[in-house]
């Protein structure tokens, strides 16, 4: 079986899971590290084999339409 | 008993009802009978609700007796348990809430209840609508009826169980990343989960805000229609709720397919596909082209980043969860608990880059259905999983054919395209343009009515 601290840059570490739990400040129970670490990483690969520089923004954040009454020009 | 009541879609229960051969009291009784000898095994509902069921009988017979047209008058239902209902315990399937008595209903519970139903109980959910339940949890997880060594599918575990055990008519579900059509897909049933916006969900515990969609499972296509008619529309108390105006979702079912452009989106969706569903797919699609559709491949590059959709959903359940996760830990069952603390662990970075991800993903899927009416692919990559596989604690959160539609927000329909050699229920997924429900339902029910998968009935 693989180590899972010797994996490419861009998968998550167990020590890399274990330190972002430090700074979040809450407990995973120690058998469920596995299932955590996997469902995260699963989840976190499209995001890291991804350059941000080139993907769309998220624009609008919020869109004004303006309400239905006279000469509207919406 | 009676297979032929506890079967009946919900336009022959309301034809027999008119005719007066059968009454909602009557139906409303062998339905309780049969819960009473099946459920024991199943494990479908969370809390009966004879007493009111029996009441809301009696009062659609008086409607019945009075002209009343309503379609839903007298059909039986019920309600997935993270549903608010007044009056009636509602437990999202944690020990957290496992005596909590809401003082109103959902929207949804309530549009229901006003078209006439009868409540016949609520329905076991996974945990929050997320964490299966292991052995030992408060609350034992529903069984397929298919098979019950294998899982009915989740969230709505106990809707896909009752109805394939002819427990109910209809019920509701909810769907973040699928828990509408898994269980339809897993359980032989038909699904929807309208347009983001569509159907209210006010009165719905929330697991993540940008992806929760309410919805009907039943086991027609046509059935959900009706259910779906008297579900859908503006909600002030959703703050997602849209104001467009309500389709007419039945009057479409009549024009068949002909003419109709489906897409079959070839990369992503049939990564790792079981060869069986593959089969049954194509054989779907071959169906759907004897019938007059035109059908074709597309492809929607962006899709293969979908399963970034777990991380706004972590992110988001865990905002909703903190306190409870931070204070009383205790109370979630385990896989839940961890399931959700998954969600502290993304940063803020990482979340932004995931809706990011999922703008691409609208974009390019709205790019591809101005060519198409509807989009087609397997609901699921395999039939129902065994509990033993499910209950590894080394299984992660699998990839979803389902999740990129909530991630669009698209209406999208689950129904049953086949079965495994080993009898359980395959399933065909069609999504369509927002607001347009009643094309989805178009060709689902023209596929249903060219084929018999719907008509089979588990061993239980």
């Amino acid at each position: 079986m693989a180590d899972p601290n010797e994996l490419t840059p861009n998968e998550l570490t167990m020590d890399e899971l274990r330190e972002r739990i430090r700074v979040a400040g809450i407990t995973v129970a120690e058998h469920r590290l596995a299932m955590v670490r996997r469902l995260l990483a699963d989840a976190l690969a499209p995001v890291r084999a991804l350059d941000s520089r080139t993907i769309r923004t998220v624009e609008p954040a919020v869109k004004f339409v303006p309400e239905a009454k006279g000469d509207s020009r919406e | 008993m009676s297979d032929d009541i506890a079967y009946a879609t919900i336009r022959e229960l309301g034809t027999r009802y008119r005719k007066r051969e059968i009454s909602p009291v009557e139906v409303t009784r062998t339905l309780l009978e049969r819960i009473e000898k099946l459920d024991p095994i199943l494990h479908a509902f969370v809390t009966l609700t004879a007493d009111r069921a029996l009441e809301d009988a009696r009062d659609a017979e008086v409607a019945l007796r009075r002209g009343d047209e309503s379609p839903l008058l007298g059909i039986p239902i019920a309600h997935k348990d993270i549903y608010l209902t007044r009056g009636i315990r509602t437990t999202g399937g944690s020990a957290l809430f496992a005596d909590w008595v809401p003082d109103e209903d959902s929207t949804v519970v309530r549009r229901w209840r006003e078209a006439g139903t009868v409540m016949l109980g609520k329905l076991i959910t996974h945990e929050f609508a997320f964490g299966i339940q292991f052995p030992g949890h408060k609350f034992p997880a529903a069984r397929n009826p298919w098979n019950l060594d294998h899982i009915p599918g989740g969230s709505s575990s106990g809707s896909g169980a009752a109805l394939a055990a002819g427990l109910v008519t209809g019920a509701t579900g909810s769907d973040t990343g699928g828990s509408i059509r898994g269980p339809a897909a897993f359980c032989g049933l038909a699904g929807i989960k309208p347009t983001y916006g569509r159907a209210s969900r006010a009165g719905v515990m929330t697991l993540s805000w940008t992806l929760d969609h309410t919805g009907p499972l039943a086991r027609t296509v046509e059935d959900c229609a009706y259910l779906l008619q008297a579900m859908a529309g503006h909600d002030p108390a959703d703050p997602a709720s849209s104001t467009m105006p309500v389709g007419d979702y039945l009057a479409p079912l009549r024009r068949g397919v002909a003419g109709l452009r489906i897409g079959v989106p070839r990369n992503y969706f049939f990564e790792g596909v079981d060869t069986e569903i593959q089969r049954a797919f194509e054989e779907a699609l071959e169906t759907l082209r004897k019938l007059g559709a035109e059908v074709r491949d597309v492809r929607i590059p962006s899709m293969q980043r979908a399963h970034s959709f777990l991380l706004i959903l972590v992110s988001e359940a865990f905002a909703y969860h903190e306190r409870d996760l931070r204070e009383r830990p205790e109370l979630y069952g385990e896989v839940a608990r961890e399931r959700l603390l998954a969600g502290a662990l993304v940063t803020a970075s990482e979340y932004t880059q995931a809706q990011r991800i999922r703008a691409e993903i609208c974009a390019e899927t709205a790019e591809v259905m101005r060519d198409v009416d509807v989009l087609a692919t397997p609901t699921t990559l395999k039939p129902a999983t065994s509990f033993t596989v499910a209950h590894d604690p080394e299984l992660g959160f699998p990839r979803s054919n389902m999740a990129p539609f909530n991630l669009t927000g698209l209406p999208t329909l689950a129904l049953p395209c086949g079965f495994s050699s080993s009898g359980l229920p395959l399933s065909l997924q069609l999504a369509g343009r927002p607001f347009e429900e009643g094309t989805v339902l178009r060709v689902g029910h023209a596929y249903e009515k060219a084929t018999a998968w719907h008509t089979r009935r588990p061993p239980v």
